[in-house]
């Protein structure tokens, strides 16, 4: 052990066009390291759980409360954008596993494909939401005291805007997690265009990967929320 | 399949780990399918009208869905034990707090029954036996 310590430990790369990874040096072997960031890794997404869980809470106090006007807000959401933008997640959280499976085996140009693919998910699936962002803000349909409504369309209602204060919170931090993805799937493409990722080192691209994929599971519970609502 | 011989390579580097799983092609493509015909799956519940069970039909496809993408894209079901649980006590403590958020709820609306059980117990906390006690002064 003790002589470990003054050595950092290799993982060679697999061949051309690749570069060897360096374990940090305050772990013993790359399993160790592994290991260790993946742990803190599903920590991380574990507390996200519970930020979008509170979130989740809060929807579905004020839908047993309010059920008519969750409803009929719920209806002046374009439930065909919903289930587009739905369709876009789940093709974009596929191809960042097949991203995440290209540098387990060391395909670098697969890689990259998979990943300007995701990251193109992710810019339809924005600018979907700005276009019905734009047509609430349009309608005066903002959350809480911003709510407006000029042509009152939904005057007979309680508390509509309670139901976007829900809409615009949850979707906006959705939205954000996406941006903050598509930025983490942007910094891995520079890496992986250097060769950092080989099958002997993709933490990094799991990692992203798993970020990914928990923007497309929350995703999953809001679209039916949101768009179709119960 | 030139993918095996990969991902054995990957195997042996990193010594007898599971979580070094490497999924096939054929597994994940089954899976986007999957999620994509739920998706539609949901729309189509969605216009039916099976009263309050809609929300309940809404909620039990995106839990399958959400498991599809929890196991297989984001690996839980090769990763290790710990990590497991790491994620999933997320989802106890979720449990516990939509619980406690369904307890108010359902006992909203209750204050004249409460106040016919409670009030005469508050009244002697305001107004405690004037007779008695006294002893710190």
């Amino acid at each position: 052990m003790s002589d470990h310590a003054h050595h950092s430990v290799v993982i060679p790369a697999p061949g051309p066009g690749f570069q060897d990874h360096v374990v940090a040096h305050h772990f013993d072997t790359a399993d160790q390291e592994f290991d260790a960031c993946k742990l803190g890794f599903w920590l991380f997404l574990a507390t996200e759980i519970l930020l979008f869980g509170g979130l989740f809470a809060a929807y579905f106090y004020f839908h047993q409360m309010y059920p008519e006007t969750f409803v009929a807000c719920g209806r002046t959401l374009s439930w065909k954008l919903g289930a587009l933008n739905t369709t876009v997640l789940l093709l974009s959280s596929w191809t960042m596993a097949m991203g995440v499976r290209s540098a387990q085996t060391s395909q670098k140009g697969k890689l990259l494909v998979y990943c300007a693919l995701t990251v193109l998910g992710a810019a339809i699936f924005m600018v979907v939401k700005f276009f019905e962002y734009s047509a609430k803000i349009d309608h005066g349909f903002l959350p809480g005291r911003f709510f407006t409504d000029p042509a009152g369309e939904l005057a007979h209602l309680e508390y509509p805007n309670m139901f976007f204060s829900i809409y615009f919170t949850m979707t906006g931090i959705h939205g954000l997690h996406v941006l903050i993805g598509a930025a983490l799937i942007i910094w891995i493409m520079f890496g992986a265009k250097k060769g950092r990722f080989h099958a002997g080192y993709y933490l990094p691209v799991d990692l992203v990967g798993l970020y990914w994929h928990l923007v497309d599971l929350i995703w999953i519970f809001l679209f039916p929320l949101l768009y179709l609502v119960p | 399949m030139s993918h095996a011989t990969h991902s054995h390579t990957a195997h042996d580097a990193h010594g007898e780990g599971g979580h070094h799983h490497v999924a096939s092609s054929a597994l994940f493509f089954k899976v986007l399918v999957a999620l994509l015909f739920l998706t539609v799956i949901t729309v189509a519940a969605s216009r039916v009208d099976f009263g309050a069970a809609n929300l309940l039909i809404a909620m039990l496809i995106a839990s399958v869905k959400a498991a599809l993408v929890m196991s297989i894209f984001m690996h839980l079901k090769w990763d290790t034990a710990v990590n497991r649980i790491m994620f999933l006590s997320s989802f106890l403590f979720l449990a516990l707090l939509f619980l406690f958020t369904l307890a108010d709820l359902s006992t909203r609306g209750m204050e004249e029954q409460l106040q016919r059980v409670a009030a005469p117990v508050a009244d002697q906390w305001k107004h405690p036996n004037p007779s008695g006690g006294g002893a710190h002064h």
